[in-house]
């Protein structure tokens, strides 16, 4: 097996933990590996970018009728060179198997989880279009279990500027199942955080009173 | 020829992305002129990379068409291919487009040169495959050219395949000058969309994985040179791409022994076209120099073989073995000198900070071994720093030291191997350049 970035053959390490527990074999090498960088965990309460404790965009939101809509949030990953690669080729190339290049990470957040974990969908033309769903593959790679309670409405986020994303209406309607007071949102990248902010209110107009957000990367 | 069939004819395309309506796509399919392909065969090979194992080939629940598809890994970044990508093959043979061409090259070959391009020409005439084995500045594509004109004139389809970008823009202006009337067109990574029918293709070996069939004659230049060596799915796509009795002509300066036993039709050049020896490595040892980089100081002995060529006005290379490693020195290079600038090979802008050195605006340049081939600048001087790291294998030493000394104006120059502990690697490409200097002196 080669390195799923670089295509450099893998070395194999044996550990006690991969023989005794079952853990996923590595997909990189360790140079790709170190290419990616973690966020601090020490920044914007609802979001987790590094720096304030709550960032320019969230202040945004809190000040514009979206005020503690979110509980609190967290994303895991810096937005660097390694992660734009890693992502364009995941997303746009649609290359489904990087999905299990941060199941560890994604597993280790969500894994004690008690709420329901929410991912945000993909409109079902996006769907067909892409062949895979990014969020629900990352979720699955991670081995933790989810539930789909929003549809994407027709709308895509992509081509706007960011004072259209920010003011965009709404953006998901409730499929029809029944939703928990406590969930957690999950999302792969986000950039000004409306699409967040758009899930999070049709939630809670539909009774959820605890949402809180996970990301892999924040921008 | 009908557009669509120019555009077709000999390729493998996604249908979707055929720059055509797809009324007449369906129209060629429903006349037999194309066929429709599984992207993944049932038994799980690509059709379009040939790639078959399955740590390339990726089962996964598709949301297209709702079943267990496989996808390519191997070609993905030319658009994926899963099971459930149509891919269209043009099937009709086109006619054949013999007839007299304007030949352009007006320049003289040496009698090594001559006895070549003749050689490889008997080679084509019999169908045969050819090696090419000539040192860095042999004059390798002035070699090619008549062999070329007179398969054009058979109405021949060409490709003239390299495994980098650098390699294939280099060429492309030399064969329309030489090939005025044929079309030609120049593919790879991103290459704008060209009309017509391509007599002579120039591509990145990568580009080939969109041939199905298609030539009557390949030549594979840089037949030694990494990624092609290392990736057997390269060696199958210059297979499909020409057609089954289609004679291959490798190119090398390093050939490996594999080829060189493989192949019965040879000719070896030795000698330089301006008929100077090649100049030979000097090692010079600079221990711990990745330490002293990192913590700030330039080696001295690199400080002092820079101001050297600062001071004589003439510009260099400076090859690193990572990225990381340049971006360390760069700001040290530049306390030396503001005209040294570092290139790697995800700059955007390296082709202009080449064309600089060259015209003299900069003074020399950084660079990981992306730059090592395709690239002639006059009075260049060469330092490998680190020449005993393992990206520095013999072929891309003898690669390196091949770019100084190639003008006849100044047949000369330095190439040094700044070194932390002579490798066997080095001493192979010293010992190969000695042995071409011998071989080649009249
Ligand atoms: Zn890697
Ligand atoms: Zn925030
Ligand atoms: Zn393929
Ligand atoms: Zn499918």
């Amino acid at each position: 097996m080669n390195c799923c970035l670089c295509d450099q053959a893998l070395r194999f390490v044996p550990s006690w933990r991969g023989i005794f527990l079952y853990e996923a074999p590595e997909l990189l090498c360790q140079p790709c590996r170190n290419e990616f960088s973690k966020t601090t965990q020490q920044g914007c309460k609802f979001c987790g970018k590094e720096g304030e404790a709550i960032c320019h965009d969230c202040h945004y939101w809190e000040e514009h009728g979206y005020r503690e809509l979110i509980h609190s949030g967290k994303s895991l990953y810096r937005y660097n060179d390694a992660m734009k690669d890693w992502f364009h080729q995941y997303k746009f190339l649609k290359d489904v198997l990087l999905a299990r290049v941060f199941a560890k990470d994604i597993r280790e957040a969500l894994v004690n989880e008690r709420a329901m974990v929410v991912p945000i969908p993909l409109n079902n033309e996006k769907l067909r279009e892409r062949s895979f769903s990014q969020v629900d593959e990352l979720l699955l790679a991670a081995g933790i279990p989810y539930c789909h309670l929003l549809e994407k409405c027709g709308e895509t986020l992509g081509e706007k500027t960011r004072q259209e994303r920010m003011a965009t209406k709404q953006l998901f309607h409730l499929n029809g199942e029944a939703v928990p007071k406590q969930l957690v949102l999950v999302d792969d990248l986000y950039t000004t955080g409306t699409t967040m902010r758009q899930a999070a209110k049709t939630l809670q107009e539909a009774g959820a009173e605890s949402i809180r957000i996970l990301t892999l990367i924040r921008a | 020829m009908q557009a669509i069939e120019a555009f077709l004819t000999g390729r493998i395309w996604i249908r979707q992305f055929i720059p055509f309506p797809q009324e007449l796509v369906q129209q060629a399919i429903n006349q037999g002129n194309a066929i429709v392909l599984n992207g993944i065969s049932a038994d799980g090979q690509c059709a379009r990379c040939l790639e078959k194992s399955p740590d390339y080939v990726i089962p996964y629940a598709c949301a297209s068409c709702e079943a267990v598809c496989r996808y390519c890994r191997t070609c993905i970044k030319m658009g994926r291919i899963s099971s459930c990508t149509e891919l269209v093959v043009w099937r009709t043979p086109s006619t054949v487009n013999a007839g007299l061409r304007t030949f352009g090259w007006t320049g003289d070959l040496t009698p090594l040169q001559e006895s070549a391009s003749k050689a490889i020409s008997k080679s084509i005439r019999e169908r045969k495959d050819h090696l090419l084995y000539a040192v860095c500045g042999a004059g390798k594509t002035e070699i090619l050219f008549s062999p070329i004109h007179e398969a054009l004139q058979k109405g021949l389809r060409i490709c003239v395949a390299a495994p980098r970008t650098d390699v294939i823009l280099e060429l492309s202006p030399r064969f329309k000058q030489a090939f005025p009337d044929t079309t030609i067109h120049t593919l790879y990574g991103d290459s704008p969309e060209q009309s017509g029918y391509g007599e002579i293709i120039l591509a990145t070996t990568h580009q080939l994985y969109r041939f199905h069939e298609a030539f009557d004659l390949l030549f594979v230049d840089e037949a030694d040179a990494f990624p092609y060596s290392l990736d057997p799915s390269l060696e199958r796509a210059v297979k499909k791409a020409s057609k089954p009795s289609a004679p291959i002509i490798y190119i090398s300066a390093t050939p490996p022994k594999t080829l060189q036993k493989r192949i019965t039709g040879q000719s070896t050049i030795f000698r330089r076209y301006h008929g100077a020896p090649l100049p030979v490595p000097v090692y010079r040892a600079m221990w711990n120099y990745e330490r002293q980089i990192r913590k700030g100081n330039l080696p001295l002995p690199l400080k002092r073989w820079i101001e050297d060529k600062l001071q004589k006005q003439q510009p260099f290379l400076l090859f690193f073995p990572s990225i990381q490693l340049i971006d360390q020195v760069c700001p040290l290079l530049h306390k030396v000198d503001s005209r040294i600038e570092s290139v790697h090979s995800k700059d955007p802008q390296r082709k202009e900070k080449v064309m600089q050195l060259r015209e003299g605006m900069l003074a020399g340049l950084a660079t990981s071994t992306i730059l090592e081939r395709g690239i002639t600048i006059p009075h260049l001087q060469v330092a490998v720093i680190g020449s005993d790291h393992r990206v520095f294998d013999r072929a891309a030493l003898i690669q390196i030291a091949g770019r100084v000394g190639r003008s006849a104006k100044d047949p000369t120059g330095e190439v040094v191997f700044f070194h932390n502990g002579i490798t066997r690697q080095m001493d192979a490409a010293r010992q190969e350049i000695l042995f071409y200097n011998k071989e080649g002196r009249v």
